[in-house]
């Protein structure tokens, strides 16, 4: 593959990225927010996939493996289960309306395409858009886990909040180093499954749902 | 002998984490931790004095030099005094229903997994290691804070794991950031090793370091504690377990923030120092003038400390933002006072939680009547809190001060100044209605227990010694830590 075509692909593959973040965003049943993160991390699969396949470099060939097996298939999979496992009462739970969410996601957006276009040659270091949609993606991650109350959809922001670190992580040249990267993964494994142990926990020690949780204050 | 030494200064705790899984019996769990505990303290002395005479040493993606010795020596001594004191507070804890006693091998293996995340922390040279090591200490804590499994503890624990792993993603992408410029610089095969970076720093991109360093410093900020990201904070190191609130406030925080200063040095040398002690000292400020306010008003004894270690945290940073050598140096020694005099701190306030079984300050009154070597050990450690002389605290305040003063931040100064004034007198308030006055008719009458006094009289012992004077063998690390922030 050229280095054009390559630039292309990353760039669509951006894009699909984003949609599937607004898709996110704008879930208001917890399954569909499952989904949407799902393909999200299917999307990033095939994009270090192409890059594998462009650069030659072997390790993406395993991130591509891991991810796809991991993120895409495995974590959804469990959080589904645990949607269906306690027969959630309750849906996504919004603390502000999810039209601000969006406007403020859209903001986001905006705001990280200009911050990265302000940056001169080291962008080179970077293929494509990789660096302004990853911001994005963190960012609007983020926001996802600070405007919802419910423990399963804040999970489901800090999935694509990863996803976005990963999606410019493998952009840069040649990748960052395999250990590295599993280690990371290996990381978000275990917070997450810490998470739904407390999940569950709280559940059957206090009877009460995460988003009941709020005595602590002062 | 001294790069072997630094694998095996993490395989401690984790073999110990793993040994404990073994027995049930709660004695041999305390002699074991008490024993690994002093074994890491006898081979970071080596390793200090290896690296005293040979210089820094490096071994895969671990290495040591003066500023880690500096956090590492912290770190081990904290760990030493919790086990001591763990000893005492866990016999009381059982026998009381705090804490379960067929669960107390899972708690200890936790405790150790933890601190093994910390020596990881401390002596990773790659930046991606460290990143993982410090998420390591998110997930292991968190499960710790959680541990006594009531409302408050768990509700403690989510917000603590959310907030801070939030933050730490912002960590994550600062620090991918910051390896695009390196891989840009070198042209294709990058490197994540701070020292390898350090030494091409200069010809990083300007603009990306800058986007890196905001991106990191707002992620390890958070772990930091610092203010506005601290909300987690009071919460989580008021629920945990006594011992591991000591540890949270003592050392986590500083781990934390001695991955920003890693990352300053860096951003330091590819956009000039000031760039980053100007973020440095916005985050200060800011967390010494948001703690005041809840300082004062604060009721429940632990939550107390809690804002307490957000106001230090911000004096820290405030420290390494004035910079210098001597804003370094104060800001380090701050670092180490706060750690060795919180960590004192929690324990005094865990054993008269445990007499009053209540942790409202205005149940517990009149302790010096019912408990004096308690009491006394609490009345130091709020004393050196508040910054009074002699006590280590106010030598590093002093410190930071003269390098504000001499930088010409009148200002910063002036904001620091009020706040430390107003907190002095609200914290000696508090602490002074705990200690004297009529006792309260539900305090217990029972003589007060030998481990947990021996590891607080160990803690303020070098609080005392610190204040007084700093040795030799621990000012030449210090000295050799500023000179490698400063440059």
């Amino acid at each position: 593959m050229s280095a054009e075509t390559v630039h292309t692909v990353i760039d669509d593959i951006g894009s699909l990225l984003l949609f599937t973040m607004i898709l996110i965003v704008a879930a208001g049943q917890i399954y569909r927010a499952i989904y949407a993160v799902a393909a999200q991390s299917l999307l990033i699969a095939i994009a270090a996939a192409v890059l594998a396949r462009a650069t030659g470099n072997g390790d993406l060939w395993v991130i591509a493996a891991i991810t796809l097996a991991v993120k895409a298939i495995v974590l959804p999979w469990v959080l589904h289960l645990v949607v269906q496992r306690m027969n959630v009462r309750r849906e996504v739970e919004p603390v502000i309306p999810i039209a601000a969410t969006l406007a403020l996601a859209v903001l986001i957006v905006v705001v990280s395409f200009q911050l990265s276009a302000s940056l001169g040659p080291v962008r080179q270091a970077i293929t494509g858009n990789a660096l302004p949609v990853g911001i994005a993606l963190t960012l609007t991650g983020v926001l996802v886990m600070a405007t919802r109350k419910t423990a399963l959809t804040q999970m489901v922001g800090l999935f694509a909040s990863e996803n976005g670190i990963f999606f410019t992580a493998m952009a840069v040249t040649q990748g960052m180093p395999l250990i590295i990267e599993i280690g990371v993964i290996l990381d978000v494994i275990l917070a997450a499954l810490v998470m739904t142990i407390l999940v569950l926990r709280v559940r059957s020690t206090v009877d009460a749902d995460i988003a009941d949780l709020d005595r602590l204050r002062g | 002998m001294a790069e072997t030494l630094l694998w095996v200064l993490p395989l401690v705790p984790t073999l110990t984490a793993v040994v404990m899984l073994t027995t049930r019996d709660r004695r041999i769990l305390s002699a074991i931790d008490v024993t690994s505990s002093a074994v890491l303290v006898a081979l970071t002395l080596v390793l200090a004095r290896e690296v005293a005479s040979g210089g820094p040493r490096a071994l895969g993606f671990l290495r040591v030099d003066d500023l880690g010795l500096v956090f590492l020596v912290l770190l081990v001594v904290l760990t030493l005094a919790v086990s001591i004191y763990t000893v005492g507070w866990l016999e009381q804890a059982v026998s009381v229903g705090n804490m379960r006693a067929d669960s107390l091998r899972s708690y200890f293996a936790l405790v150790h997994a933890f601190v093994a995340t910390m020596v990881v922390t401390i002596l990773a040279d790659n930046l991606g290691v460290l990143w993982i090591a410090m998420e390591g200490t998110t997930i292991t804590s968190a499960v710790l804070i959680g541990y006594h499994g009531h409302h408050h503890g768990l509700e403690a624990a989510w917000k603590y794991i959310i907030v801070t792993t939030i933050g730490i993603s912002f960590g994550l992408f600062g620090t991918v950031l910051i390896y695009a410029a390196a891989a840009d610089v070198q042209a294709g095969a990058g490197t994540m090793s701070w020292s390898a970076i350090m030494s091409i720093a200069p010809r990083l991109d300007p603009g990306i370091v800058r986007i890196g360093f905001i991106f990191v410093m707002v992620g390890y900020g958070t772990k930091a504690g610092l203010a506005p990201m601290h909300l987690w904070l009071p919460d989580a190191h008021s629920q945990a377990p006594t011992p591991v609130s000591a540890l949270l406030s003592g050392i986590l925080i500083k781990c934390a923030l001695l991955g920003v200063i890693r990352f300053q040095t860096i951003a330091a040398a590819a956009c000039g120092p000031e760039f980053p002690a100007g973020v440095l000292l916005i985050f200060g400020l800011v967390s010494v003038v948001v703690a005041t306010p809840f300082i004062l008003a604060q009721h429940d004894i632990k939550r107390l400390l809690g804002y307490h270690s957000v106001e230090h945290v911000g004096i820290v940073a405030l420290g390494l933002g004035f910079g210098g050598p001597i804003g370094t140096y104060g800001a380090l020694l701050h670092a180490v006072n706060h750690g060795i005099t919180k960590a004192l701190a929690f324990f005094a306030a865990g054993t008269a939680i445990a007499r009053y079984g209540s942790r409202d300050m205005r149940v517990i009154r009149g302790l010096l009547g019912v408990a004096p070597f308690g009491a006394t050990l609490l009345m130091l450690a709020a004393l050196s809190l508040a910054g009074v002389p002699p006590f280590s605290i106010f030598v590093s305040e002093l410190l930071v001060l003269r390098a504000g003063i001499g930088g010409g931040h009148w200002v910063a100064i002036a904001i620091f100044l009020a706040m430390v004034v107003v907190i002095f007198a609200g914290l000696l308030h508090h602490a002074g209605s705990m200690a004297f006055g009529q006792t309260t008719a539900t305090a217990g009458r029972e003589r007060e227990a030998w481990f947990p006094l021996l590891g607080m009289v160990l803690l303020a012992a070098i609080m005392i010694l610190l204040g007084l004077t700093i040795p030799a063998t621990f000012d030449r690390p210090l000295r050799g830590a500023t000179e490698i922030i400063v440059g």
